[in-house]
């Protein structure tokens, strides 16, 4: 069964602002609640902003494997060597819709690779 | 069965399409991985099991050059092979050729056999090359291909786009600038039949040129003077420089910035996440601006205007002589591109087709004027005698889990392919052998579904009996069964509508069938004030039962008061609270309550074993639920609806024995009789409205058309295109609420278009002086008589200079000082929320 869902594209381009957002403010050392919105943000996307069942979700691979078999990802390799890949850096995430307790990819992450030998 | 071709291919050297003709128009296929995305990259990887083709191939085509191989239409019918070290075999390009239509094939998603093709060639391609192109197709399962020039291709596209236009006679240059090549064409047209005259053209030039370009004279200049850095361009470089994947970020950004110049007139690249060799951290941003990539692009571009220029004089052409330069290809959207060639050459150019899908575009146009001349095959489908037994878990809590599989029949030169449904996994193409077993990623918390395809030599579909593979991960296991109910919160219905004053509605938090652990927050507004220390209330009543059902005829599962003597200030009307509620795999529900104003969290865990259920709000809902009883009673009775009544008078006998054993019970009571009774209560509710239904949904549907023409009314004589549009939204889904099982939906609709209506009207200058003169009518009502009479001076001032945005401010400033009975809009519900 083929689904298709339009995803206006403001969802995705702030639903990656968000994503570039929670790096940044994870990497503060102070203490803030700026997660706490960041929270509402994602969840507003996760349950409401599509209609009633669906909902936006991004997810960032960061420290996961790489191999051919991954179209979840679009990876540029950095390094000499192509064995035994890892995602070291992601400049978008993968963003999914979710209907019910099944998703599927609207938008691949772009990610640099590199070998963990 | 179709007699015509239809099927266009653009073999392209960096990336390919298919598009087919279908009665009239063309349908560009999507690549089925590629979410959003038309074309595939003309790259080949050889794995020693597996075949992969497209962008994953793309990815490794520099780190493992002896297996991965991409531009080899170059080399289209030379006598080069390329030697594939994985599986020690040696491939010409048009056998590389053949693995890019075969997964062009797989593109299209109807199912049916593409066994005939239009396939587009340069226009530089001699007679070899083009035979080279046509035997591709035929290695691929074509049992026809046709060659069609790219330049006409993209000129069928146009002229088929612009049927109008008279292009019986004529010439005009066709300028294809892609990723990393460049070619143009001179085209004639000549009683309507279409040629080639000459053409140039230059393998090594295209967009991702200037991406380069960008990161080596301006990104990297930056750096080196702004930071610390001691070899920065070797170190990018270098596949073994300490900055080599900051390299791909970087080319990743210029070609982003590349992207937004074709819009606006300067672009950011933000540079983060970097150190310099002093270890000091990067955080910067860097501006480019339209003029300083114009500079960069200008000699790439320049060269191409002088191919053409050579094109002109070889054929004594004045550009006079020319009708237009019809831009093909993605670096064509880049403005300069058309700007400079559009100046220089002194020719219009021509955007008018789509850039990146004109060629297959063009080609699939041709395919359609062009009938197939081989016996077909009587059945569309191949089909098989093969036995398929897959065994794999159904549910797991693993990262992976294996998939097993038996195949019995004949299985010569067959292969298999396994994708997940969500576009996330491609096992590639595998040759397929009597027992396989396959690592299957699963997506975490969610139902993942594999299809398991098994495919001829042609990348043909074999049909099978396999279904799809479903497994579960996370959240499954034995104990943790779906949910078999609707988890809901009950909140107010506050809209403008006396038919729902009082009465409150299921806001779903988890739906029936959903697998636990489940969490979600949803944020609603408060719409009373709770003021510090005060017994007004907010309510939290989580319940069980469909969303669609009445609050009071779902099982209250867990319920909280928070009054005014919890919060550590006044809490206002207006302001939002977070409700999270949490449910376990065992069922345990945990309420999170926060409130921003006064930075509170309260948290409250309900053991459904030990549900909390007050005597007094079992005592309050029966009292509420007999009130309901005899209102509905009597508007039967008035409206002579005696079956109707009756059926309610049915219910008010066990009314009336709810009403005098709940009276009964004491506040401290032990027993699970008010649990009996609370299950009674549900019971009634439920029959109550089963038997009202009817007559609610009636009585709403009038009141959705009335409120419906008096809001086009006024989007008609004062609305802008937003109203006019939202307008049309609501009643465009008028069918669907209209016809729900629920009141909710079309009450919902009528909030709508009442808030439609009334924040225009907030914008109209007749609505607003109307409101000012009825607000003056009773100046004695006003709390502050001073602050009233300055308003109303302002108002008139207002009124005078026609200031209406001043006019509304003064209205509402006005309005919040009535009492609080005269403030129509203050309406506060049971909830709180």
């Amino acid at each position: 069964m083929e689904t298709t869902v339009k995803i206006p594209k403001p969802y995705l381009f702030i639903i990656n602002q968000l994503f570039e957002l929670e790096q940044k403010v994870g990497k503060l050392q102070e203490q803030n609640s700026i997660q706490r919105n960041i929270d509402k943000m994602k969840n507003y996307f996760e349950t409401e902003a599509l209609s009633e069942g669906q909902g936006l979700t991004y997810h960032n691979p960061i420290g996961e494997s790489y191999d051919v078999t991954r179209t979840d990802c679009e990876a540029t390799i950095s390094g000499k060597s192509h064995e035994n890949l890892e995602i070291i850096e992601v400049l978008k995430p993968i963003i999914y819709v979710k209907y019910g307790n099944t998703k599927m990819i609207v938008q691949k992450a772009i990610t640099i690779v590199q070998s963990k030998n | 069965m179709e007699k015509m071709i239809n099927y266009g291919i653009d073999l392209g050297t960096t990336n390919s399409a298919i598009a087919k003709f279908v009665r009239g128009e063309v349908e560009v296929f999507k690549n089925p991985l590629e979410t959003g995305k038309e074309t595939l990259p003309s790259v080949v990887y050889y794995k020693k099991d597996k075949i992969i083709v497209g962008s994953r191939a793309r990815t490794y085509l520099e780190r493992d050059a002896k297996n991965v191989f991409g531009t080899f239409k170059r080399k289209m019918g030379s006598t080069e092979s390329f030697k594939v070290k994985n599986i020690d075999q040696s491939k010409t390009p048009i056998e590389l050729s053949a693995e890019i239509i075969k997964e062009l094939k797989g593109f299209v998603h109807t199912g049916e056999q593409v066994d005939a093709a239009v396939i587009t060639i340069p226009a530089s391609f001699d007679v070899i090359q083009s035979n080279a192109t046509k035997e591709a197709g035929y290695l691929a399962g074509f049992k026809q291909v046709i060659l069609l020039q790219e330049p006409i291709a993209a000129s069928l596209a146009y002229a088929n786009k612009h049927k109008e236009r008279d292009l019986m006679n004529g010439q005009w240059l066709v300028y294809d600038l892609g990723g990393g090549t460049f070619d143009v064409a001179l085209i004639k047209i000549k009683d309507g039949e279409m040629k080639v005259i000459d053409h140039e053209g230059d393998n090594f030039l295209g967009g991702a040129d200037f991406d380069n370009l960008m990161v080596e004279k301006m990104i990297i200049p930056f750096l080196n003077k702004n930071f610390k850095f001691n070899n920065l361009e070797d170190e990018l470089k270098s596949a073994i420089g300490k900055y080599n994947a900051l390299y791909y970020k970087l080319i990743w950004l210029a070609e982003q910035a590349k992207i937004s110049l074709s819009n606006r007139t300067s672009a950011e690249l933000e540079l983060t996440g970097i150190s310099d060799d002093d270890n000091e951290i990067i955080d910067t941003s860097f501006e480019i601006s339209r003029s300083e990539f114009e500079s960069l692009a200008k000699e790439g571009i320049d060269k191409t205007i002088e191919m053409i220029k050579k094109i002109l004089v070889r054929n004594s052409l004045k550009p006079s002589d020319i009708q237009f330069t019809l831009l093909v290809g993605g670096s064509t959207y880049i403005p300069y591109v058309r700007k400079r060639v559009e100046e220089i050459l002194q020719i219009p150019i021509n955007c008018d087709i789509d850039p990146i899908t004109a060629i297959a575009i063009g080609a699939a146009y041709f395919a359609g004027t062009k009938e197939k001349n081989f016996e077909q095959d009587k059945s569309d489908k191949i089909t098989s005698k093969i036995k398929v037994r897959l065994s794999y878990p159904k549910t797991s809590r693993e990262e992976e889990e294996i998939l097993a599989g038996r195949i019995d029949g004949n299985i010569d030169g067959l292969f298999y392919q396994i994708t997940r449904e969500d576009k996330g996994y491609d096992s590639g193409r595998k040759k397929l052998t009597s027992r396989i077993s396959e690592d299957l990623p699963l997506l975490k918390d969610s139902y993942n579904f594999f299809r398991f395809t098994i495919l001829d030599g042609h990348n043909n579909v074999v049909e099978t009996d396999t279904e799809l593979i479903g497994i579960a991960q996370g959240k499954f296991n034995v104990a943790g069964q779906p949910l078999p109910n609707d988890i809901c919160l009950e909140i107010d219905i506050i809209p403008d509508l006396d038919i729902s004053v009082g009465e409150t509605k299921n806001c779903m938090y988890f739906q029936k069938n959903t697998i636990l652990p489940q969490k979600r927050t949803i944020t609603q507004t408060l719409n009373k004030t709770i003021l510090k220390g005060s017994a007004d209330k907010i309510i939290i009543n989580v319940l069980e039962g469909s969303q669609y059902n009445l609050p009071e005829a779902n099982q209250s599962i867990g319920y909280i008061e928070f009054t005014g003597e919890k919060f550590s200030r006044d809490i206002l009307r207006g302001t939002e609270i977070e409700i999270t509620l949490e449910m376990s795999e065992s069922r345990d529900l945990k309420a999170i309550v926060y409130i921003p104003m006064s930075d509170q969290q309260f948290t409250k865990v309900f053991n459904p074993s030990q549900r909390h259920l007050p005597v007094s709000k079992l005592r309050d809902e029966v009292e509420t639920l007999n009130e309901k009883l005899e209102t509905e009673l009597s508007e039967a009775v008035e409206r002579e609806d005696y079956e109707t009544a009756e059926t309610l008078n049915e219910i008010k006998k066990k009314v009336n024995f709810l009403i005098s054993n709940t009276t009964k019970l004491t506040d401290n009571d032990v027993t699970d009789k008010k649990y009996q009774y609370e299950d009674i209560k549900r019971k009634i509710a439920q029959e109550i409205d089963n038997a009202t239904r009817d007559k609610r949904i009636t009585t709403l549907k009038n009141s959705y058309f009335e409120n419906k023409e008096w809001c086009k009314k006024i989007v008609e004589d004062n609305g802008n295109d937003h109203d006019n549009k939202l307008f049309y939204e609501i009643a465009g889904r008028e069918q669907v609420f209209l016809n729900s099982i629920t009141p909710i939906k079309i009450m919902e609709a009528i909030d709508e278009l009442l808030s439609l209506g009334s924040d225009i009207l907030w914008r109209t200058p007749a609505f607003l002086e109307g409101r000012f003169s009825r607000l003056l009518e009773k100046p004695q009502l006003f709390n502050d008589l001073e602050q009233a009479k300055s308003l109303i001076e302002s108002g008139k001032l207002a009124i005078t200079n026609k200031n209406y945005d001043r006019l509304r401010e003064v209205n509402m400033g006005l309005i919040s000082l009535l009492p609080k009975n005269a403030q129509v809009e203050a309406r506060t519900g049971k909830i709180g929320f």
